[in-house]
């Protein structure tokens, strides 16, 4: 009868179907790697790839350029990678919707303990820069009027004219809060311009100051400099690998392989690095290889 | 208690219509203060043109429809005191578009009731071949089949057999062959005038059709705008004063005449 | 390097997001019919209620999925899981389809066979289940048929709020430049629809009552 081949056809798919998700389980013994999509995301994420091939019999899958950091929070809850390296700050205000704090070693504390609780996820040591805002001018009018920090810039601040990215003058703890903070007053409104021009119209001197993030490649390369935050305004954003536990508890070789990582990243060599990918347009394996060789860790 | 027949006599009032009105939702009255009685092992036809209220006055027996006003009685009980189900299991239902699940086969078509009856497989089977042979159907042939497959008049007597496969006491039909072109139909009133007798059931039938009316009526209650005209035997109609029911009489009496041929 | 070399050197992560986007649609389609299909037969039994009914689902249908992700995203513990967000907009998105076809169907059933039916004794669940069921079961499956490659398209966008699936090479290849990457997600993504496309109409065919 019609019905009962009805019931053997919705059967069969349901069966089907079942049996597909069931063999959704990764193959053997590798480890995903994930990634955001920009380059210095890339570059890390490679960079522990590498790694953990390096120390480890695993074998490495890389997901790279996930599109934000809700993206990869998700597919590391949902397994679908095992670990990514995230920023301090971010993990605090846009992932765990805590209030945001500007002292590092609190930051980095709040955040270990949190997504060891609410995620199981383990959070390891920086690798030993902090990707922040950078509040740049030119080297030349640094040296010229002896200023290094914000609070001595601001005194300039009136005379100069500023240019940010959009979303640098929306948030509130982009350029509104920096004004308060500071008292800078800018002869003219700040100008708005895409995030790749900023350095360019501060090298041709159509600005005299700009937002830009203080691993830039741009920074290594170029007669730029950043002005210190002195009154901490800015919530660090220190760059920590994030893995689930179940994996550094299956693979302990795992978390030896990232542990050796810790601090070894300086600011500088990580301007460096973005420089030649995104300036150079090196290829980021490459480049990660080579910074790995150069500190023995490959 | 729902659903228990009554026992009774041949001849004692099975059916009951007491000032039955019925009227649609926008006002528009379909049946006005209807009394009638139907006997039991009676054929009582409901005759009369399309509109005269026949078809409801007939679903208002299997409470397909409850009236506005007044009570039908079936089996000495009013059909709101009767659980609509037991019912309609207690009566058979054959109507124009035969309604024949397109689903099933003829087998599963007329063994609906018997099953969900819950007879035995081995009753069901029997009866199902007989009730087939009952109304002319090789069941070697016609038991797999299925509805689309058969011809019209087939379509009916599949449809008749149904009715009867519960063996119901009360068989209700609504223009039963109303659909067939009129040599069939001729077959298969002749064949269902002689079924008759054997099934010794009430059966009450719904038609225009004057012929059929006489033929297959011990009475004929003849409906008009809603309302009965009269209640005849099938002498008293043809012989009538009453002019609707002596219209119908003109007409038979001039086919007649037609067919030999003055 | 070209595609075929890219699709065989990465062929288990092509599989393995082909089967992260089955399980979406899959539990979607599961989920889109346990509601859908008595929302219909609720129009159909019901006829002044296809107005909301109908219309709500239409309307979740004209939002456009990229922004019916991003409304729902805040939500506490919707929002919480990629996969629960994704499998509740994708549930919204099928469900037009399915309660459509469901309430045509059972209305389209014959009037005769009803009355019959009424007529012989069944009881209202006995005409639904052995009745109207069985004889909309073919215009049902159409409805399911549509719902199901719509869900699959859409389920590529899922990607953007981090569902994973075929979406995320394609989101990735985006940002990376990178056809391959892109033609990764895209291709195994429309086998899948046209697959299911396939199957389903087949199954349609398979039950179709006679007339």
């Amino acid at each position: 009868m019609r019905l009962a081949r009805a019931r053997v056809c919705i059967l069969a798919l349901l069966g089907g179907w079942l049996a597909l998700a069931a063999c959704n389980t990764k193959r053997g013994e590798t480890i995903v790697v994930g990634s955001k999509n920009f380059p210095e995301q890339a570059l890390l994420g490679e960079i522990l790839a590498q790694r953990i091939e390096a120390r480890t019999h695993l074998r490495v899958e890389r997901r790279f350029y996930l599109a934000g950091s809700y993206i990869c929070q998700q597919a590391l809850l949902a397994g679908r990678i095992d670990t990514y390296v995230e920023y301090t700050g971010t993990a605090l205000t846009a992932i765990l919707h805590d209030p945001v704090e500007s002292d590092s070693g609190d930051v980095f504390k709040r955040v270990k303990q949190e997504y060891a609780s609410r995620f199981q996820f383990e959070v390891m040591p920086s690798l030993g820069f902090n990707n922040t805002f950078a509040i740049v001018i030119r080297g030349e009018d640094a040296r010229r009027l002896h200023i290094g920090t914000l609070t001595e810039a601001a005194r300039y601040s009136s005379q100069w004219r500023a240019a940010f990215g959009y979303e640098f003058m929306e948030r509130p703890d982009g350029y509104p809060g920096l004004a308060r903070v500071y008292g800078l007053k800018f002869a003219a409104p700040p100008r708005i311009l895409d995030l790749g021009l900023l350095y360019r119209a501060l090298l041709d001197k159509q600005v005299d100051l700009v937002a830009g993030n203080s691993t830039d490649g741009l920074l290594a390369a170029r007669d730029l400099v950043i002005l210190q935050d002195d009154k901490h305004y800015f919530p660090p954003y220190e760059a920590v690998p994030i893995v689930r536990e179940d994996i550094l508890d299956r693979y302990p070789e795992v978390r030896d392989a990232i542990d050796e990582l810790a601090g070894k990243i300086s600011n500088a060599e990580m301007q460096k690095m973005n420089y030649a990918v995104a300036g150079e347009g090196r290829d980021t394996s490459e480049v990660a290889r080579e910074f790995l060789r150069e500190k023995g860790l490959d | 208690m729902s659903g228990a027949p009554i026992p009774g006599a041949i001849g004692e009032t099975i059916i009951e219509f007491r000032d039955v009105g019925y009227r649609l939702p926008d006002g528009q009255a379909l049946l006005g203060s209807i009394n009638l009685s139907v006997r039991r092992g009676e054929t009582l036809v409901l005759l009369g043109r399309s509109g005269a209220g026949k078809t409801t006055a007939l679903r208002l027996i299997n409470r397909l429809a409850d009236p506005s006003e007044g009570e039908v009685l079936v089996e000495g009980r009013p059909t709101r005191d009767w659980d609509p189900i037991a019912l309609r299991r207690h009566i058979g239902y054959v109507i124009q578009d035969t309604g024949l699940f397109p689903h099933y086969t003829v087998e599963q078509n007329v063994s609906l009731v018997p099953r969900l009856a819950g007879w035995p497989e081995l009753e069901i089977r029997e009866r199902v071949l007989s009730l087939l042979a009952l109304v002319g159907l090789d069941p070697g042939i016609f038991l797999k089949r299925y509805p689309h497959e058969l011809s019209g008049g087939q379509r009916q007597r599949v449809g008749v057999a149904r009715a009867l496969a519960a063996d119901p006491p009360i068989v209700l039909m609504d223009e039963p062959f109303g659909a067939l072109d009129p040599l069939t139909r001729a077959e298969i009133r002749g064949e269902f005038h002689a079924l008759q007798k054997r099934l010794q059931k009430t059966i009450v039938i719904v038609t225009h059709d004057t012929s059929e009316a006489l033929l297959l009526g011990n009475r004929i209650a003849l409906m008009e705008g809603s309302g009965l005209k009269g209640l005849y035997t099938p002498q008293e109609f043809l012989q009538s004063k009453e002019p609707v029911a002596a219209a119908y009489a003109a007409q038979f009496h001039a086919l007649a005449d037609f067919e030999r041929g003055r | 390097m070209n595609v075929t070399q890219f699709f065989s050197e990465h062929s288990s992560e092509i599989l393995q997001a082909t089967l992260e986007h089955v399980w979406l649609v899959g539990a979607t389609m599961l989920l889109a019919v346990a509601v859908g299909v008595p929302l219909g037969i609720v129009v159909a039994r019901k006829p002044w209620l296809s107005k909301p009914i109908l219309g709500g689902a239409n309307v979740a249908e004209t939002i456009p999925s990229l922004a019916l992700l991003g409304f729902l995203l805040p939500i506490p513990w919707l929002g919480d899981r990629a996969d629960r967000l994704a499998i509740t907009a994708l549930t919204l998105y099928a469900l037009l389809p399915i309660i459509r076809n469901t309430a045509a169907g059972i209305t389209g059933v014959d009037p005769a066979v009803r009355e019959a039916a009424r007529g012989m004794g069944l009881t209202p669940r006995q005409i639904l289940f052995q009745v109207e069921l069985p004889l909309s079961i073919s215009t049902i499956l159409a409805g399911v048929r549509v719902a199901t490659v719509l869900t699959i398209g859409i389920a590529t966008i899922a990607a953007a709020v981090g569902a994973g699936g075929l979406g995320e090479f394609i989101f990735r290849g985006l940002a990376m430049v990178n056809d391959s990457l892109i033609l990764a997600g895209a291709i195994p993504a429309a086998i899948l629809a046209l697959g299911a496309d396939f199957l389903l109409s087949i199954m349609e065919r398979v039950l179709r009552p006679a007339r």
